[in-house]
C-alpha cells in the first residue's frame, strides 16, 4: 500500500471465476430481512414483553415446551450467527489486506461458526423441559 | 498500531457527513451485537448441557451492569436493523441514491421514536426489580455466588427476587 499526500491507493486482485462475494453480499441483505423479524422480534419478545428481570429456568422451559420456539430459536441462531461472522470479516478484510493473514481468519471464523450452531442447535434440540423441575416456592435473596 | 490509531481517528475525523457516521454506527453496533451473541448462544445451550451454571448466569444479567448493557444491545440492534433496511433498499435501488442524506436522518429518527420509550420502560423494569429485592432484606448489586449452583449438571430450586 502506498500513501501520497493522503491519497491511499492499493491493488486488488479481482477473482471473476469466484461468485462467493456476490453470494456473501445478496446473503447479507436476505438474512437481514429475515433478522428484521427473528432478531427484533426476539428483543421485544423477551425483552420488552417479558423482561430479563423475571428469566428463570422454568420459563427457559416452558418456552422450549413447544416445536414452534425451538425452531423460532434455532433459524434466529443460524441467520445471526452466520450474518454476525460474515460481517465481521468483511470488517476485518477492510484493514487486514494480507492474504496470508485472510485466509487464515476466514477458516477460524468458518470453523467457530460451524461449532457454535451444531453445539447451540443440539442444545435446542435436546433441550427436555420435562427435565426441569418447576418453580420452587423458596425465593433467593442475594 | 499506528494503522490502527489511523483508522480510528479518520473514521471520525473524515467528512462523509450523516453517511459516515451512519457507516460508523453500523460497524460499531454490528460488532457490539456479535460480541453479545456470541456470549449469549454459548450460556443459553447450557440451559441443557449445564442446567445449574445457566441458572448462576441469568442470576448475574440481573446486575444493574448488566441491566444497562441490555439496554445498549436494544439499542444496537434496533439502529442495525433499520439502518440495514436502508442500506440494503438503496443498494437495489439506485435512483433512490438522491436520498442517501435524507434516510439516513429519516433512520435516526426511526430509531429514537422507537428505542427511548423501550429504554425507560426497560430501565423502570430494572428499578422495580432492584427495589423488589430491597424489599426483601437484599441488594440487587450483589454478586450470585457460583458455589451455590454445584453440581452445574443439575437444576437449584431457585428463583430469583420479584420472579
Amino acid at each position: 500500500m502506498t500513501t501520497v499526500s493522503g491519497v491511499t491507493t492499493r491493488t486488488v486482485k479481482i477473482d471473476r471465476r469466484s461468485n462467493f462475494e456476490r453470494y456473501a453480499f445478496l446473503f447479507m441483505r436476505l438474512s437481514g430481512v429475515a433478522l428484521l423479524f427473528l432478531a427484533v422480534g426476539h428483543m421485544m419478545i423477551q425483552h420488552v414483553l417479558n423482561s430479563s428481570t423475571n428469566l428463570t429456568i422454568q420459563f427457559v422451559a416452558a418456552q422450549w415446551n413447544s416445536w414452534g420456539w425451538k425452531v423460532y430459536d434455532m433459524g434466529l441462531l443460524v441467520f445471526a450467527i452466520v450474518h454476525g461472522y460474515n460481517g465481521l470479516r468483511t470488517v476485518l478484510e477492510d484493514y487486514i489486506h494480507n492474504p496470508n493473514v485472510t485466509i487464515w481468519i476466514r477458516r477460524f471464523l468458518i470453523v467457530f461458526a460451524i461449532v457454535t450452531i451444531v453445539w447451540a442447535g443440539f442444545a435446542i434440540a435436546a433441550f427436555d423441559p420435562l427435565t426441569i423441575p418447576p418453580t420452587d416456592i423458596e425465593v433467593r435473596i442475594q | 498500531m499506528s494503522s490502527l490509531i489511523m483508522t480510528v481517528r479518520e473514521s471520525i475525523r473524515y467528512r462523509g457527513r450523516s453517511g459516515q457516521y451512519s457507516w460508523l454506527a453500523h460497524r460499531l453496533s454490528g460488532l457490539a451485537i456479535l460480541s453479545f451473541l456470541v456470549i449469549h448462544v454459548w450460556d443459553t445451550a447450557n440451559a441443557h448441557f449445564l442446567p445449574g451454571l445457566y441458572q448462576w448466569s441469568i442470576l448475574m444479567f440481573k446486575h444493574p451492569v448488566f441491566l444497562v448493557g441490555e439496554v445498549g444491545i436494544m439499542a444496537a440492534v434496533l439502529y442495525h436493523a433499520f439502518n440495514g433496511i436502508r442500506v440494503s433498499l438503496l443498494d437495489f435501488k439506485p435512483e433512490w441514491w438522491k436520498y442517501q442524506g435524507r434516510s439516513a436522518t429519516l433512520v435516526w429518527g426511526l430509531f429514537l421514536v422507537i428505542f427511548v420509550p423501550i429504554a425507560i420502560y426497560m430501565a423502570s423494569e430494572g428499578l422495580h426489580h432492584c427495589q423488589v429485592v430491597g424489599e426483601a432484606g437484599g441488594s440487587c448489586w450483589a454478586l450470585p455466588s457460583l458455589n451455590d449452583f454445584r453440581p452445574f449438571s443439575e437444576v437449584h430450586p431457585v428463583i430469583a427476587p420479584g420472579a
